[in-house]
């Protein structure tokens, strides 16, 4: 497990590696000067001298590289264009916005979806498997963004029953809570699709097994049968799934998080992209492919929890 | 069985005229047709038949749990005062695992491997809320230890990977035990382990009965095993009980033409090797058509006009027995059925001739020796982080083995002997670290698949499971004649191929359009044969070859494989675990422990002199179908030990009941003996 645990965070620290790599290049392979190109066009020549000297663009392309590197390993990631402030600081702000977001739109995804998937499976062509499938193919054909503006329009415009944009009051629980429900509604919509489908098919799957019957031979309960021992199997491809399924809800945030106004690690890097404020392109992307990466760990080492032949096996 | 019997006190549980039907899209199937018997009671009833005869759907109509598309037709199913059929889902659920309990076939995939021994057992115990959680987990390591499992306070907390196949099935007793059932079901409870484990096992069984008093319901095909456990049985056929009876009744005194022909195909019956093997022509009937008349009559040697229209009777012999046969009563007795046990009933056409003389040569078609196969159980990288030295394990150890032209040699062992490494290593698809393979002369080991694809022409390999080893896409002209097109060979007439490779696995014209889901075990094993000799090979490797097959269809095979062994003087290495199979066919046996040959020599000689201890206690370890037979004692106990921790001296010391100190420090080297035979043992035999 030791082991293991060291070969993937290894291996996690290469991804990351590449993906600074890449962000830095950028700059660097955009034809023209990356100070004027982070000033934009109409900066002053005194002004980009002074940046270049500031952001160490005179030094040698590898030299860059190696600051850049040795500066996001001490959490510093440069300072905003515009505001001087520390992109760390400002990506820390926002980040605890996304992710609730994304826990609470894949929460309640997970906690509609594994059930639905799993009573269709147990009574397949049954009127709640037929229903699951319409809805499931339908809410996953459905794009997030449409869903928001819908949303928006019915719940918040038309019915007024929650707010509309922005993420609430700091500090009060409760209006925060009413403003995530419709943006995580939004992006956690087409994933209770897309869980009912993969819970349905694996518990097809393991509902076959000897093992299930057998446990109903020695005439335990229905519900210990399903939930006790055919879900604990057939939960494992779901869970990379899911993790597999936070990168995607990150991107899919971005629209969310523009559509409702609410600040949060896709609004930024979008306002930083249309602003030319590359700093914060840079470590906001690299804050997300983080947070991406944990997730896919964090999948994997629940997989090997929840299976006592994979953990033994690592 | 007789009227009175069904009343009596001392039954358990009584099936009356149960009949079950299987929707399926070939129609109705009458998998169950009307069947009666009484389970009685602290006896250990065995129900036999192959495959199709639905033994296996009685044992899960018992429990209510039979396949959503099956429908309970009539009868009963009486238990105590009440019906089984006729209870509700939640009663049926109080019966099962307290009342009614099972074992099951197969323990690799019957317990979850998710979860530990002791949480499925304590799930197991849920319906005693007065009873503590410390106490069902008292209860539990307790009945671990009654089935033999070492250290059970510990293994308990292990999960069912942990366990080998002996342990599991050990275990899965255990679990079935656990709530004091009245009545035990045994799916197949032997089918799934190895000889050694399959003789343990049906001791436990036997044990475990006497002590705990209980009722066991034993489901199997396999006639030794009921023999030796069993005190009564039920011989079903098609869906229909036809013969019923106390053990020594039915393997002494069989009176159904179709158990009396089940019994003389059971090659561990027959002591004469030298004639062919009898078989029951004809396969088991189409279920979806009703029938008229005797359902056995289209296969009965002994059949009458009669017994193709009218329905036989049920003629009771004695409190307990009873058959179904126009011969034993009525208008057609003929007093002269059943005759004396040393008279065949079956295969008398294809008996002729002696076991054809095979032509000796001197050349070795295949010669293998000091072969060695090692696999990688750790990367370099993470041995030397846990500072192992040993990164591989031996799966084969030094094997010499030689084939001639026409000859068959059975490589015989236990699972995780290495016999299946060894025959694909021969076939060039597992690369071997050391030693050499030859064959007609020529040096073939770990040569580079370019030169060694045309020799593939001239050595095939039958593979163990005979409809999962057929594409299922592919139609079986298709698949006979696939050969040829792998290696590329044109100018042929592939429909006339087809149909010469189909005769001489003699398979019916009109199955060359059929595709393997269509097909009984024996016919794809018989496309299987055409496969591996639609190139002329010289040498075929056999791996299992009877294996799923019934005993009534394995004979076919063998004798199909001994006709063209004659025809074209093949040389065959049978890999198997069946010893009654390989004694009719091999000429020498080669016997492999844990990657080690431990003894080589003539078949006639291993079976009445085994040298190796190991040898010995797989010979007595074949459950004899015969009551009188049976065995009082387990030769050996214990298990094939891991190959990661391959004993220092002989492999087999740690279960040799004569090993001495030698045996644990030093390995036995090979020895020729003066009659040609070689063995691996310090302290040999006789």
């Amino acid at each position: 497990m030791l082991y293991y645990l060291t070969k993937r965070l290894g291996l996690s620290a290469v991804v990351i590696g590449l993906v600074v790599l890449v962000l830095f290049s950028l700059l660097h392979f955009i034809p023209g000067d990356p100070a004027t190109i982070a000033l934009g066009p109409r900066a002053t020549e005194e002004a980009i001298a002074r940046y270049a000297e500031k952001m160490h663009l005179n030094e040698p392309v590898w030299r860059q590289f190696l600051i850049y590197i040795g500066n996001a390993l001490t959490g510093d990631l440069g300072l905003d264009v515009f505001s001087d402030r520390p992109v760390t600081a400002i990506i820390m702000e926002r980040i605890c916005f996304t992710l609730a977001l994304v826990g609470a739109g894949m929460g309640w995804a997970m906690l509609l979806g594994i059930p639905l998937g799993c009573l269709a499976a147990v009574k397949p062509n049954s009127w709640l498997d037929r229903v699951t499938g319409v809805l499931s193919v339908g809410t996953i054909a459905v794009p997030s963004f449409l869903v928001s503006i819908w949303a928006l329009l019915i719940f918040a415009v038309q019915l007024r029953w929650l707010p509309a944009i922005g993420a609430g009051e700091p500090g009060q629980i409760g209006d925060q809570l009413m403003h995530l429900i419709l943006p995580a509604f939004a992006i956690g919509l087409s994933w209770v699709g897309y869980l009912a489908r993969m819970v349905r098919a694996s518990m097809l799957e393991v509902m076959g097994e000897n093992y299930i019957r057998s446990a109903r031979a020695f005439g335990l309960q229905p519900r210990r049968v399903i939930f006790g021992y055919a879900l604990r199997v057939a939960i494992l491809p779901t869970i990379t799934l899911i993790g597999m399924g936070f990168g995607g809800m990150i991107s899919s945030t971005v629209f969310a998080e523009i559509i409702f106004a609410r600040p949060g690690l896709g609004k930024l890097i979008f306002d930083a992209v249309m602003a030319r404020n590359f700093p914060i392109v840079q470590g906001a992307v690299l804050v997300a492919t983080g947070l991406y990466i944990l997730v896919v760990l964090f999948s994997d080492i629940l997989i090997a929890w929840f299976d006592p032949r994979v953990r033994e096996s690592l | 069985m007789p009227k009175d019997a069904l009343h009596s006190p001392e039954t358990l549980l009584d099936v009356r005229n149960l009949s079950v039907d299987f929707r399926t899209p070939q129609g109705r199937v009458k998998a169950l047709r009307d069947i009666s018997f009484p389970i009685r009671k602290n006896r250990i009833v065995g129900i036999v038949g192959e495959s199709g005869s639905g033994k296996s759907t009685v044992l899960w109509a018992l429990l209510g749990l039979l396949a959503k598309n099956a429908d309970v037709m009539g009868g009963e199913v009486r238990f105590g005062d009440r019906d089984l059929l006729q209870a509700s889902e939640a009663q049926l659920r109080a019966t099962r695992g307290e009342e009614i309990s099972v074992v099951f076939q197969d323990p690799m995939t019957s317990q979850i491997p998710v979860l530990t021994y002791g949480r499925q057992m304590l799930d197991i115990l849920y319906r005693r809320p007065n009873v503590s959680a410390a106490e069902k987990r008292r209860l539990a390591v307790e009945m671990l230890g009654k089935v033999g499992i070492p250290d059970p306070d510990k293994r308990i907390d292990q999960y069912p990977h942990h366990f080998s196949g002996g342990m599991r099935q050990r275990a899965g007793i255990a679990m079935a035990l656990l709530t004091g059932p009245q009545l035990l079901l045994a799916d197949e409870p032997t089918t799934a382990l190895d000889v050694t484990m399959e003789a343990q096992i049906i001791h436990l069984l036997q044990d475990l009965q006497k002590e705990l008093d209980a009722t066991v319901v034993v489901v199997s095909h396999n006639l030794g095993l009921i023999a030796e456990l069993c005190d009564d049985v039920v011989v079903m056929y098609a869906g229909e009980v036809i013969e019923a009876g106390e053990v020594r009744e039915i393997f002494h005194n069989a009176q159904h033409p179709y158990t009396r022909a089940l019994l003389e195909c059971d090659p561990a019956r027959i002591d004469d090797v030298s004639r062919k093997l009898p078989v029951i022509p004809g396969d088991i009937p189409d279920l979806t058509k009703p029938r008229s008349g005797c359902i056995y009559a289209p296969r009965c040697q002994r059949a009458l006009p009669v017994c193709h229209e009218t329905l036989p009777p049920d003629v009771a012999r004695g409190e307990t027995s009873l058959a179904r046969c126009h011969l034993l009563d009525g208008l057609h007795h003929d007093p002269s059925w059943p005759p004396p046990l040393d008279v065949m009933t079956v295969g008398q056409e294809c008996s002729a001739g002696t076991k054809p003389a095979r032509a000796k040569h001197d050349a070795a078609l295949l010669e293998v020796s000091e072969l060695n196969v090692q696999f990688e159980t750790v990367g370099p990288l993470r041995a030397r982080l846990k500072g192992l030295s040993q990164r591989h394990v031996d799966a084969v150890l030094d094997v010499g083995l030689s084939v001639a032209p026409g000859e068959t040699v059975g490589l015989v062992g236990e699972s995780g002997s290495g016999k299946t490494t060894l025959g694909r290593c021969v076939l060039n698809l597992v690369p071997s670290q050391a030693g050499s393979v030859r064959f007609e002369g020529k040096e073939i080991r770990n040569m580079p698949e370019a030169r060694f694809k045309p020799l593939r022409r001239d050595m095939a390999m039958m593979f163990q499971d005979p409809v999962g080893s057929l594409s299922p896409r592919k139609s079986v002209r298709a698949l006979i004649t696939e050969p040829f097109q792998i290696h590329g060979i044109t100018g042929v007439d592939l429909d006339a191929e087809a149909e010469r490779l189909a005769e001489m696995v003699r398979l019916p014209k009109h199955f060359l359009s059929r595709y393997p889901h269509e097909l009984s075990g024996g016919q794809a094993r018989r496309v299987g044969v055409a496969r591996a000799l639609a190139l002329n090979p010289k040498l075929i490797i056999a791996d299992e070859p009877t294996a799923g097959l019934d005993v009534s269809v394995q004979g076919e095979i063998l004798n199909l494989m001994a006709d063209l062994q004659a025809e074209h003087g093949l040389g065959y290495l049978i890999i198997t675990h069946n010893l009654p199979v390989v004694r009719h066919i091999a000429d020498r046996l080669a016997i492999m422990y844990l990657g080690r040959i431990v003894e080589e020599g003539r078949t006639d000689e291993v079976f009445a002199r085994p040298v190796h201890p190991y040898t010995r206690a797989l010979v007595e370890g074949v459950p004899q179908p015969d009551p009188d037979r049976r065995r009082v004692h387990v030769s050996i106990s214990g298990e094939v030990p891991s190959l990661l921790n391959r004993p220092k001296g002989c492999d087999f010391a740690g279960r040799c009941p004569f090993a001495q100190d030698r045996c644990r420090a030093e390995k036995p080297p090979h020895v020729t003996m003066a009659d040609g035979r070689r063995h691996a043992c310090h302290f040999p035999l006789g």
